[in-house]
């Protein structure tokens, strides 16, 4: 095979292949995806062209030009000023929320569907198939299908209204998914390594930390994306099982955008939302092609 | 207690808890219910092990049980009931058996069917533009220079959330009175056009070109689905009978719909140099609001649809090409057919989104001017106006419209682990 095909290059022309830059077929390409670029990329550009210009200056209009002076006003104010109803500490008590529902949940919500994906690929049982379908359709079904039984759950357990609700709630809800993923990965891992480790004097635990955790790290990466952002961009959850002061941060995004007291200020909204995309936009930047397994992963929950 | 305090107790506990009880718990299994030891120490063992999985699945039956499936029957349940406070006990409630009620109370509600419309709407259009936008993309994209660079820039709007996107579409479609510099990008682009040749190319002729071409995809698609049919050659089964069938009369509505809005187009008198208000443009303002989801949804179609091409045999594609096959059939009859599979899960994944569509419309319009969707409708009814019996009522209408799509993607997610 490997003989043939240079027998082929060998007869044929030598040298880079003679390329036309201007084709009509490389036109209708490049202009499509121009114009597809556009619709995706306008509205991105338009979003921080904005948040960085004073309000003055975007009651000119000229949307598309890029700031005369760049101001970081908006920002400010955005991260420490703007009122929802009566507070007026801005986007930064929305944001330590955030990150205090975010870390509980992601970290437990890891460590526990790692934990029982392993169990599950380490011990073949009877009703496993039911198992897996019950999980499946876990991570599947729709959230609004259950919120208000859960809202009466949360009650009668005290913690309705509170961070700990809602964690327990994040927790929950991304077992199914998590436990899959995990089990799904792990299944690859060659069962040789089991025996021999087990043969080697390494019990359950053993195994898992010095055999599988170190094995796994794209899984367990691509687990905290599909987490981070999944919670970190939740709005439903966090507006239905907490309370104003302890909104999570994209609801208090909506509560700045749409108080209706004052002028609207459209540059401090901007800043708000970049704000508040800054976290899964870092993890995107940082995490590329990981970040779209993660994304592909969590596309399918419920 | 400070926050990092408070966050790191959260942690400790609930990893802490989970770890202990699965030591503990294994702990006792191995040496106190079945200890490896004495005359029965070999069964103890393989005892021990088959009770061992269990001890895992436990929690997380029990956590299923609880907030997954409890919630849904717990729903059916709330959505056939009524709540009655009782009376010298204020705050205290008992639920009434009211059969379907709250069903009937429901459908006589102009918003609920409103909803309804909007829903299905948005069923039809955005997952079949995503994926048509995405499978665009991902095949422009495909090995050329720029590809990578303009394909990590359609997929950001999938890590801004929701809420996120709607606050800047919101500023796309603002509208400030006439007499003021536009700020919002669409009035400030349709301001452009006042109405000469050029604006009449641009909003006229290449929509009705876009329009005729779409007419002309979609009946050549439904000729190509019915083609076998009327050759009764491979037509097998309820597929062929059935589906090809209603593929084909599906494609003759569709240009049936694009050739009315040709009409329709060509006839309607633009509303040159005033600025619009196209949140609150009835009807209309049902696609301003889906373009938003498209928007986000593309990035995620264009990516597994990307990948999917990617793994196409180049093989099938050389040979086409030396069957002197051009670009579009290439595209159509050999690339499309060996990725449909790929095409059909993306569109169900977003079409469950569609259905659960609830933070672009509360953060946009809140269901004002007729856009309401019934995820909204059903926040509206619980959180709202304390309905709750309508409330459940409108969830359990969501589960059934989604079941379907549910059902086909457990199946296929279970032959996927096989």
């Amino acid at each position: 095979m490997a003989n043939a095909s240079t027998n082929i290059a060998a007869a044929g022309p030598r040298g880079p292949k003679p390329r036309r830059a201007i084709s009509g077929r490389n036109i209708m390409i490049y202009g499509t995806l121009g114009l597809v670029a556009l619709y995706y990329a306008l509205p991105l550009y338009v979003m921080i062209v904005t948040s960085l210009k004073g309000m003055p200056e975007v009651r000119l209009g000229h949307i598309f030009a890029p700031p005369v002076e760049i101001t970081f006003q908006p920002w400010v104010k955005a991260w420490a000023q703007a009122c929802t109803g009566l507070n007026c500490d801005g986007l930064s008590r929305g944001f330590w929320n955030s990150v205090r529902i975010l870390i509980p949940s992601v970290v437990i919500s890891i460590a526990v569907a790692s934990v029982n994906g392993y169990a599950l690929v380490n011990w073949k049982f009877k009703g496993s198939e039911t198992f897996f379908t019950i999980l499946i359709f876990g991570s599947f079904i729709p959230y609004q299908v259950m919120l208000y039984p859960i809202v009466i759950l949360l009650r009668e357990m005290g913690i309705y209204g509170t961070l700990g609700g809602l964690v327990m709630v994040h927790t929950i809800f991304g077992m199914p998914i998590l436990t899959l993923l995990f089990r799904n990965y792990f299944t690859s891992v060659p069962e040789e390594l089991f025996k021999a480790a087990r043969v080697d004097g390494a019990g359950f635990w053993g195994i898992y930390f010095r055999i599988m955790l170190p094995m796994s790290m794209p899984i367990f990466v691509v687990a905290i994306i599909l987490q981070v952002t999944g919670i970190w961009n939740d709005f439903l959850f966090g507006v239905v099982f907490t309370k104003p002061d302890l909104y999570p941060m994209t609801v208090q995004l909506n509560n700045i955008v749409n108080s209706v007291q004052g002028v609207k200020e459209y540059n401090v909204n901007m800043a708000a939302t970049m704000i508040t995309g800054l976290v899964p936009l870092t993890v995107y930047f940082i995490s590329g092609k990981l970040f779209v397994r993660g994304i592909a992963a969590g596309a399918v929950k419920g | 207690m400070s926050p990092a305090l408070q966050g790191l107790t959260t942690i400790a506990v609930g990893v802490g808890g989970c770890v202990a009880y699965f030591y503990f718990s294994n702990v006792i299994l191995d040496r106190v219910i079945y200890p490896p030891r004495g005359p029965n120490a070999g069964r103890n063992i393989n005892r021990a092990g088959q009770i061992r999985p269990w001890l895992f699945l436990l929690p997380a039956l029990v956590a299923l049980g609880l907030y997954l499936a409890y919630p849904v029957f717990e729903t059916l349940r709330l959505s056939l009931t009524e709540r009655v406070p009782v009376l010298g006990q204020p705050g205290k409630f008992r639920y009434v058996w009211v059969g379907l009620d709250n069903y009937r109370q429901m459908t006589s509600e102009a918003k609920f069917w409103e909803a309804m419309r909007n829903n299905m709407m948005w069923l039809f259009v955005v997952p079949a533009a995503a994926t048509a936008f995405g499978l665009l993309a991902a095949q422009l994209t495909d090995r050329i220079r720029w590809g990578t660079i303009a394909k990590s820039l359609i997929f950001m709007p999938m890590a801004i959330s929701f809420v996120g996107a709607a606050v800047i579409f919101k500023l796309v479609y603002e509208m400030r009175g006439a007499d003021q510099e536009q700020i919002g990008v669409l009035n400030a682009i349709w301001l452009q056009f006042d109405g000469g040749f050029g604006s009449v190319l641009v909003l006229k002729i290449i929509p009705v070109i876009i329009l005729l071409a779409f007419g002309g995809i979609v009946s050549w698609v439904g000729w190509l689905v019915l083609r076998p049919l009327l050759a009764a050659r491979r037509a097998r089964g309820i597929w062929g009978y059935v589906l090809r069938p209603a593929v084909a009369i599906f494609a003759v509505w569709m240009l049936w719909l694009s050739l009315q809005s040709v009409v329709g187009l060509w006839r309607f008198e633009l509303a040159y140099g005033t600025p619009q208000a196209w949140i609150s443009l009835p009807f209309w303002n049902n696609f301003f609001l889906m373009v938003v989801l498209i928007w986000i949804q593309t990035g995620f179609a264009m990516v597994i649809l990307s990948a999917a091409i990617r793994g196409i045999p180049e093989d099938t594609i050389e040979a086409a090409i030396v069957d002197g096959a051009n670009p579009f059939q290439i595209f159509f009859q050999i690339k499309v057919p060996q990725i449909a599979g790929t095409i059909v899960v993306v569109w169900t994944t977003i079409t469950i989104t569609v259905l659960k569509v609830f933070d672009i419309v509360f953060a946009m319009t809140n269901g004002q001017w007729q856009t309401q969707v019934l995820s909204n409708y059903m926040y509206e009814k619980l959180f709202v106006t304390a309905d709750w019996g309508v409330g459940s009522a409108s969830a359990m209408v969501i589960m059934i419209l989604v079941s379907p799509i549910l059902v086909w993607n457990v199946i296929n997610a279970r032959k996927e682990m096989r």
